[in-house]
Formats: structure tokens, sequence, C-alpha cells
């Protein structure tokens, strides 16, 4: 098994829901995404076209800022999700700068939105995650919890990632990569090209675009 | 229909933040602490020189310092101790082991100066300096950092700096200046810059040529190069054809501070993150 993503750039239409609905779902603080949306223009005038880049962790299956990590903290499961262990991480920001995809981030400091903490983020706060490295997890927990209850991640919503759930579009699939069954597998053999392959990283995460 | 150029980019290259300068202060003090203790060892042993009497302090003292400064910079340093865990995979973990015994050897062999000591001590200094080279090498996500050559761009920053200062020592001690000594200065700035000259045009990747612009044009280019290997070659054969002094210090203070300088501008100007970009996009042209 291997937790996969596929993301139809087709579709997107850079609305940044799933940006907000990632934030949301994990309390982010001010200031930290693990996800956004790139608008990107390119080309020269007249052959000019603007696309939406969804980015995020593509969960390596060669993930280089694991091996670098000088704490153990950033791990890879067996089923494919890269994740960082908050009470080991020392904050050190070598996986970020060993990161091609620009998905980590160091919680420096608690910020809030406005001088004062609105309950909404005394709410979310999560004090273990200051000043240390963090990133998209896949939502492990909801895929975990999902599965525990007998769920399919990427079929049935309470067990697919936040990101996927909100886009208004349909365009951010997850599902099982190893299942030639899933729709990501099938997406993936149909065309879905993976970001900097040259990168040699192997990513999970997939862009199909024309 | 117009295809557009593959690979597309579509976010270009900005700078890495969240290294600055503690983290040129590690690399800059450790390379030239690890260097002048290597320096002063070798000299010791082929001219006789007691430089390694206050190199002994000196070297590792910088090397602590360079520790300590990127420590402060983690988010947890609290948790420093813990950057020695994954020996097995990290070159930071192999880095922070091989500064940790350089510093514990050289001031044992200080204190109580014995031939192993100063041996291993030498070893773990330049395990350390190469480590660190091969730290930021692995750093795959920066073009500037992550080529083979790096950990020769340490080694070579690290002997330069590091003679450069015992040079200095050397001089401001009042001991004459060996023939021996200068050649080896000459020989080991002359090598040094083949190696800086080779990585900054190591490839002719667009990325990676426009990363380390920083390093091969300007005024900062300029001081590296000329005031850190082609000025001071010039001032080391004044030297030596003269056998005044004075040039001699110069040379070797320049040595020593324009490798600081070339670690900043390794880490701050070159340290620009990889454009993202999609190759096979195939995105094609719309009517309009």
């Amino acid at each position: 098994m291997r937790w996969g993503m596929v993301i139809d750039l087709r579709r997107c239409v850079g609305c940044q829901t799933c940006t907000v609905a990632c934030k949301q779902e994990h309390g982010l603080p001010a200031g930290v995404q693990w996800r956004f949306v790139a608008d990107c223009e390119i080309g020269e005038y007249p052959d000019v076209r603007r696309v939406f880049l969804p980015m995020a962790c593509m969960h390596c299956a060669d993930p280089p800022c694991v091996p670098v990590c000088p704490t153990g903290a950033s791990r890879r499961r067996d089923d494919g999700i890269v994740w960082i262990d908050d009470a080991a991480c020392v904050g050190c920001g070598y996986c970020a700068v060993a990161c091609p995809y620009r998905a980590r981030h160091l919680v420096a400091e608690p910020a809030g939105h406005f001088a004062v903490a609105t309950p909404s983020e005394r709410a979310t706060a999560r004090p273990e995650r200051r000043g240390v490295m963090t990133k998209c997890t896949f939502c492990k927990e909801r895929v975990d919890a999902g599965r525990a209850a007998g769920l399919t991640p990427g079929v049935d919503q309470d067990a697919t990632p936040m990101c996927a759930v909100a886009c208004i579009a349909g365009a951010i699939v997850f599902g099982d990569l190893d299942d030639p069954a899933s729709r990501v597998a099938r997406m993936v053999a149909g065309g879905a090209v993976a970001l900097m392959p040259e990168c040699g990283t192997r990513p999970s995460v997939y862009y199909l675009a024309e | 229909m117009a295809i557009f150029a593959s690979p597309v980019t579509l976010i270009p290259a900005t700078p890495q933040r969240l290294w600055g300068a503690p983290a040129v202060a590690n690399f800059a003090l450790g390379g030239l602490g690890a260097g002048l203790y290597l320096a002063a060892a070798a000299a010791a042993v082929l001219g006789g020189s007691p430089a390694i009497a206050l190199a002994g302090w000196i070297g590792p003292a910088l090397a602590l310092a360079g520790l300590a400064a990127v420590a402060a910079e983690a988010g947890r340093p609290l948790r420093g101790a813990r950057v020695v865990r994954r020996v097995r995979t990290s070159w930071m973990s192999r880095e922070a082991l091989l500064g940790g015994a350089f510093i514990a050897l050289a001031v044992a062999d200080a204190l109580a100066p014995v031939p192993a000591l100063r041996l291993l001590a030498s070893l773990a200094a330049g395990g350390f300096v190469v480590a660190q080279g091969l730290l930021v090498r692995d750093a795959r996500g920066v073009t500037a950092w992550a080529v083979p050559a790096m950990p020769a761009v340490f080694a070579a920053s690290a002997a330069t700096s590091g003679v450069g200062a015992l040079l200095a020592l050397e001089v401001a001690g009042g001991r004459p200046l060996t023939g021996a000594l200068l050649g080896a200065t000459l020989a080991i700035l002359a090598l040094a810059m083949v190696v800086w000259l080779g990585y900054v045009t190591w490839s002719d990747d667009e990325a990676f040529r426009e990363a380390t612009r920083p390093l091969r044009e300007g005024a900062s280019a300029v001081a590296v190069t000329g005031g850190g290997y082609v000025l001071p070659f010039a001032l080391a054969t004044a030297a030596l054809v003269s056998g005044l002094a004075a040039p001699a210090l110069v040379a070797g203070a320049l040595m020593a501070l324009a490798q600081v300088h070339a670690k900043w501008l390794l880490v701050v100007g070159a340290g620009r993150l990889w454009p993202i970009a999609l190759r096979s996009l195939g995105l094609q042209r719309r009517p309009s």
C-alpha cells in the first residue's frame, strides 16, 4: 500500500479552498501553510497561459528529507506517508533545505492573525509545534481513523485528506497507488506526471495536465 | 498550436531563508578553526613550529563558537543533544560528532600533549570539515549546494583559511617565516583557487548558473577570488622573495577573511531553492 494523490490541473480553479481547509483541519498558525496553490503565468505574449499549481509535501518514496534529519524526527511510514515527530524535532531546518518541493515549514513563533489570539486560535493552538518543522501529513490521523473504522481512504470522505474532501472542483484525488483498481493508480497510468522527476525522489503526488 | 518549452518553470527560484548568519558562522568558524589546527599541527611536525600551542586552543574555540551559533539558530536549541542520533544517515549528526571529537581531543592535547591525541584531533578536524561539505551537499533543495564538489570546496576553504591564520600567527609571534611555510601557502592557494573556480563553473544548468551568479560576478566575487586568492598569492610570493613579514601578515589575514566572506556568499547569496518546473506538461496554446 502506498498512499498517493493526483491533482488534475485542468480542473483546478485556484480558489485556495484546499489551502484554507488544511489550515483549519490542522490548526496552523498565521504564516504557515502546509499547502498552497501557486498562481503561475507562463509563456510569452501571445502564447500565455495561467496555471494553478497546488503544492504540498510530495510524500516521496525516496524522500531526501528523511535521511538528513539528525534526530530521526522525519520519518516515512510503510504506507508511504512522510511525517515529523514534533517531540523529536530540533528545528534545525536541514529537512527544509533538503526538500526540492519547498514542503517544510518552521513554526518559529506562535503568531496569530491579530494582536490578541482569537478564541479559535486559542482552541487550535498546538504548542508542541512551536520551534519545530511541520508539513503536510496526508491527514494521517483521518486516514488511520477511517481505516480503523472500515472506511476506504480516497473513497469515503471521513477517511480522506481534507484538501481532497474540500476541493470544489474535484481536482484532488487521493488513494492507494499500489492498487491498480484505485482511481489514483488509473490516473497515473493514464498520464499523470510527477513534479521534477529528475530529482529522483519518486513523489507520491502526481499532476494531470493536458 | 504552439507548445510551450519543456520543462515549464512554474515557480521561480527564491532564496532559502532558514539558514542565515548562524549557519555561516558554523561553516566559517568551523573551517577556520579546524584548518588552523591542522596547519599548525602539520607545521609542528614538519618545521617544529610552536604555533600549535596557541592554535591548540584557538582552533577548537572557533569550532565550538560555530557549533554554538548554529545551535542557537535551531527552533528547539535545548534539544540540541539529539542531533547526534542519526549518525547512520545524516551528515549533520556526523558533523556534530566529529566537531565534538575535534574540540575534546584538541583541548585534551593542549592540556596534556600526547602525539596520539594530536593525531586523533587532526583526523577529527579533517573529518569535521569534510562532513560540513557533505552536509551542505545533501541539501538537495538548494541548487548551488547539491553538487558533488562541495566537500572539496569546504576542505579547500578550511585549508586556505587555516594556513592564512597560521601565517598571521607566525608573524604576530615574531617567528621567522620559513620557505617551506610560504611555499605550502602558495601551493594551497593555487589548489584552492582551482577548486573554487571549478565549483562556480561546475554546471551549465541554468538554475545553477543563476544561483551561483553572486559567486562569479560583481564586487563580492572579486573580493573572494581577487582578495582571497590572487592578492594573497602575490603577497606571499613577495614575502618569499623579499623575506619581509608584513606582506605575509596581510596575505594571511586576507586568506582567512575572504573565506568567511565566501561562506557567507555560498549560504546566503547563492542559497536559492530550485525553481519548480513541470516536465512534459505539454501545455498548448489555446485559441483566443
